[in-house]
């Protein structure tokens, strides 16, 4: 007779169903509506809606809010113990892929985590200093007819710096090394990486003073702090401090303390430290000219101070100081020094990011390779266990169980991977330190960070690679399976066919780029250089005053020697550091234009000794005795830099630099005087005055180089007995540029090479299955008369195909790439067809060999074995 | 010696089900409880507790009719099981030796009997 009663609120009872135990849900919910029907008979509408509310809110209790995970605890372990099991002898049964599985996961696992100590190491230079987000370097700016920045510069912005502004708490300046002699008993050395520093050393940085106090170990002249290296060079073991050391056999420099090796991961190293208190006692004048360089300026600000602040003032600072200079300071935070900076004439060799984004890239290429072999091979082996997932599916297993038991399976074979990877790192460690350059010690591994992220990692990769084949292999159908009806849809295929193409297309990149680096390195190493650089002997004396004085006569004897062909002496020789000066030259309309080209002061058989062709003008020449103090060489960069386009124009010209004045006397070709990283930039040649020789160049023509050398050295140590035979080839100096480079391009090569590696293994893994599966076919195909050539073929026609595809997108991409890596260089190789050929051959005639080594064997088989079980 | 956790409420709830006899199910339970003791239960308490104490096992549950009040729900009723009644006998024995062992005079009442 009631009609139908007004219904409890909707959403709660929709909400209690949800979080209600399936077990309870019923009763409970029919009390719940009898309890609402009584309500709403006794109270009314809106109360028994509030209470039927509440009664549900108050429901939700731990025993009767449905639980998350719907399997028992202890079914759970057991489970997962048969998954173990299972997975073993699953691993043991099929040995061929799983060890293809394993090994290329855990090639790919070690290559990633080489490459993360690779970059770790990069990352963390200069880290560990205390100060480090306080500590800023100046830059010097300066605007001639090219912006010029350069982390050297001169001395007095140092002092400037501190008394103008206050937020700077100090300032730390040191130079760049001299070359001293330094003699400690009968200990001779020539040091070439001493530099002059301030006092103020260790309030800045955080090295550490093993020995001697840091706050005055560097005031008083003549004092020197040696690293721990250094001391043990002279002292042994012995404590050095108080210890006399000789120098250029005129001065002597008190050790006052000793210092722990600067450690490895700085943008700059040194072997000691001079009193910066000395070099004011030598050359007082550079410290207050504004003009001179040779001084690197680092300062600490207040923590609360923002550099920014500092950045505003510069302006003032500049007008101040000097308002009529095309000049200004830029600061640069210590956190960018090393891999950052795009300053030139930095005090050490700075690190290259683009060298760590690639190496990254690297090792991420290699680990997907070697996940999309896994998957692959995963997902095309799903047939074999179809049978069991339909067994297990009508046993009662869920879908999500499955995919929990090949998930596990793939984190197995995954951990198993990552034991391997360790392994391999184990071994292969010295080689990489070799490879790298870097230290890279046993214990980075266990380092805190890292393990738990190597674990981590590991496993993250067996879920991600493992996801997809688990997926597809839980939806199977029993039914379906049981019957023996399993379809390999196309739509499975094509997925895998993606993942072949993407593989050997990452390979090819790689192997391109292989070739590219490879090519621009023999390429740097052949380029004429503008002058001649075969058999240089070159004889570094320091700045040796002896030999300085008698210089011509030391040149004399040594061109009489039969061997020597020619004898040159200078500052610097091709390929060395070397200053710039401030050289100021007659314009066409006849005013002085000042610039900073580089300097070189030679003398007069320089240009001949070396082979360096004369553009206009003439060299420099005994003949003009006027020569040695008024007049100027310049190359071409250096005569456009001043404006004029003709080199014959420029002769004659008056110029200014260094205290001396007078004409430029000729043009010389541009020749590479550094590496070929670097366009030829301007360079001004002068006769060196007597204190201006370092270097010996002697051309030598012998078949005994050994004999001859030992004859040199003789008529050196009789010649100069006070100081040791430093000899080296130019060629070789020369070369030792590109060490980064050389380095750069083995890395890559062993790197593309694994990556080839694993995608023959991938590819390996699939073609044994695919034969596997077509033994059938194959078997009937030979019986109807097929021949050996024909099956291969057909066996071979399919990834011929992906191959082609893959090429298609590596080229483009390649190119790309490589173009953009070649623009670090002046002096590049183009990037022509035949890169891209080599590249293709070698793939193909690897993924051939692989394909075809299983073709064969199939297509030989006895096509008996084939069709017996029909 | 057996120990029997039972806790207050759980046999307010266990003794309301013997007075109830086969027609103790969810709603009747929480309406004797009210009426009897004069204290609200929430519906959450009392399932709650049916299910505790029917996983100690002192209660065992069957299915019921459903009724179109119960919007085609079906009742689940609740009797004593025999474990249960042993635990409720040793409740009652264990305070009724407490109240004995108390000194008349902490509780200030004449001696009966």
């Amino acid at each position: 007779m009631k009609k139908t009663n007004p219904s409890p609120p909707k959403f709660f009872l929709r909400f209690f169903r949800w979080f209600c135990h399936p077990e309870m849900k019923n009763y409970i919910e029919g009390d719940l509506m009898e309890l609402y029907d009584d309500r709403l008979k006794e109270l009314g509408k809106r109360k028994a809606y509030r209470r039927f509310i509440m009664d549900v809110l108050w429901l939700i209790r731990p025993g009767i809010v449905r639980p998350i995970d719907e399997l028992n605890q202890l079914n759970d372990y057991n489970m997962f113990r048969n998954y173990i099991k299972i997975g073993i002898r699953n691993i043991l049964k099929y040995q061929v892929f799983s060890f293809i599985n394993i090994t290329g996961l855990g090639v790919g696992m070690a290559c990633c985590i080489l490459i993360t100590l690779y970059v770790e190491d990069e990352l963390s230079y200069d880290r560990y200093h205390k100060n480090l987000n306080g500590i800023y370097r100046v830059l010097h700016v300066h605007n001639h007819s090219e912006t010029i920045v350069d982390v050297w510069g001169n001395a007095p912005v140092g002092p400037a710096l501190l008394a103008d502004f206050p937020e700077i708490q100090s300032v730390f300046q040191f130079t760049s090394p001299p070359t001293l002699l330094f003699e400690y008993g009968d200990k001779r050395f020539q040091e070439n990486n001493m530099v002059f520093a301030d006092s103020t050393a260790f309030e800045i940085f955080s090295w550490k003073l093993v020995a001697g106090d840091s706050k005055n170990a560097l005031k008083s002249p003549n004092s020197i702090v040696l690293t721990q290296t250094s001391a043990r060079k002279y002292f042994g073991e012995d404590d050095p401090i108080g210890e006399l050391l000789n120098v250029d056999q005129e001065v002597t420099f008190l050790v006052t303390g000793v210092m722990e090796d600067v450690p490895s991961n700085s943008h700059f190293s040194f072997d000691g430290l001079i009193s910066m208190t000395t070099y004011r006692d030598w050359q007082q004048e550079i410290f207050d000219n504004w003009g001179y360089v040779d001084f690197y300026t680092y300062f600490l600000i207040d923590d609360h101070a923002a550099i920014e602040a500092l950045e505003g003032k510069i302006p003032d600072f500049i007008n101040r100081h000097l308002p009529d200079w095309d000049y200004t300071i830029a600061f640069e935070p210590l956190t960018d020094a090393y891999l950052h900076s795009e300053a030139g004439r930095q005090p050490g060799i700075t690190g290259s990011l683009s060298n760590v984004y690639i190496f990254s890239s690297i090792a991420i290429f290699v680990l997907l390779i070697a996940c999309i072999n896994f998957i692959n091979l995963s997902t095309a082996r799903s047939i074999e266990r179809a049978k069991e997932v339909g067994i297990r599916k009508v046993s009662g297993a869920q879908q999500y169980s499955l995919i929990y038991q090949f998930l596990s399976e793939s984190i197995l074979v995954s951990l198993l991977a990552g034991l391997l990877a360790i392994v391999l790192i184990v071994v292969v460690l010295p080689m990489v330190q070799e490879l790298s350059g870097k230290s890279l010690p046993y214990n980075l591994l266990l380092s805190w960070r890292l393990t738990p992220l190597i674990m981590g990692g590991v496993v993250l990769i067996g879920v991600l690679a493992g996801s997809y084949p688990a997926w597809i292999l839980a939806r199977y159908r029993p039914a379906q399976v049981l019957k023996g009806v399993i379809k390999s849809t196309s739509g499975r295929f094509n997925v895998r066919k993606g993942l072949v193409v993407f593989q050997f297309s990452l390979s090819m990149i790689l192997i391109v780029g292989t070739t590219v680096v490879f090519s621009q390195m023999k390429y740097l190493r052949t380029h004429g250089l503008g002058f001649n650089q075969e058999q240089m002997l070159i004889v570094d004396f320091g700045w040796d005053n002896r030999v300085q004085q008698h210089i011509e006569s030391i040149k004399a004897v040594y061109h009489n020697h039969p061997s020597v062909h020619s004898v040159a002496a200078s500052r610097a020789v091709p390929g060395n550091f070397l200053p710039n000066a401030y050289t100021g030259i007659e314009s066409q309309k006849e005013e002085m234009i000042f610039n900073a080209p580089a300097i070189y002061e030679i003398d007069a058989d320089f240009i001949s000794n070396y082979e360096i062709e004369i553009r206009a003008g003439r060299a420099f020449s005994k003949d003009f005795p006027a020569d040695s103090t008024q007049s100027l060489l310049l190359n071409e960069a250096a005569v456009r830099l001043y404006g004029y386009v003709n080199p014959e124009e420029i002769i004659g010209k008056n110029f200014s630099q260094w205290g001396r004045k007078g004409t430029v006397i000729g043009v010389v070709k541009d020749f590479n005087y550094k590496s070929l990283h670097i366009k030829v930039e301007p360079l001004t040649l002068r006769m060196a005055d007597e204190r201006g020789f370092r270097n010996l160049s002697m051309r030598v023509k012998s078949d005994n180089l050994l004999a001859t050398i030992a004859e040199l050295e003789r008529l050196w140590e009789q010649l100069v007995p006070q100081r040791p035979f430093l000899y080296s080839f130019l060629d070789d100096t020369f070369d030792s540029q590109y060490q980064a480079d050389i380095r750069f391009g083995r890395i890559f090569g062993v790197f593309a090479g694994l990556a080839i590696f694993i995608a023959c293994l991938g590819l390996f893994g699939l073609t044994t299955y695919s034969t596997g599966q077509r033994r059938k076919e194959i078997g009937i195909r030979k019986v109807l008369g097929a021949s050996l050539t024909s099956i291969v073929a057909l066996l071979s026609k399919d990834f011929i195909k992906l191959f082609l595809l893959a090429m298609l997108i590596a080229v483009p991409v390649s190119w790309y790439a490589m173009d953009h890596w070649l623009d670090n260089f002046a002096y590049k190789v183009g990037i022509g067809i035949e890169i891209f050929v080599v590249a293709g051959l070698v793939s193909i005639v690897t993924a051939l060999a692989t394909v075809s080594w299983q073709s064969i064997k199939a297509a030989l088989g006895n096509p008996v074995n084939a069709l017996k079980n029909e | 010696m057996k120990k029997y956790q039972l806790g207050e409420f759980e046999e307010v709830v266990m003794l309301t089900v013997g007075v109830l006899y086969n027609e103790a199910y969810g709603v009747s339970i929480k309406k004797e409880i009210e009426t009897r003791l004069s204290r609200k239960v929430s519906v959450g308490a009392l399932q709650s507790a049916l299910k505790r104490l029917e996983s100690k096992g002192y209660l065992k549950s069957r299915e019921g009719e459903s009724t179109q009040e119960r919007a085609g729900r079906p009742k689940r009723y609740f009797t004593i099981t025999a474990y249960g009644k042993n635990a409720l006998e040793y409740t009652r024995s264990t305070r009724n030796e407490l109240w004995d062992a108390i000194p008349k005079v902490a509780l200030g009442l004449k001696i009966v009997g």
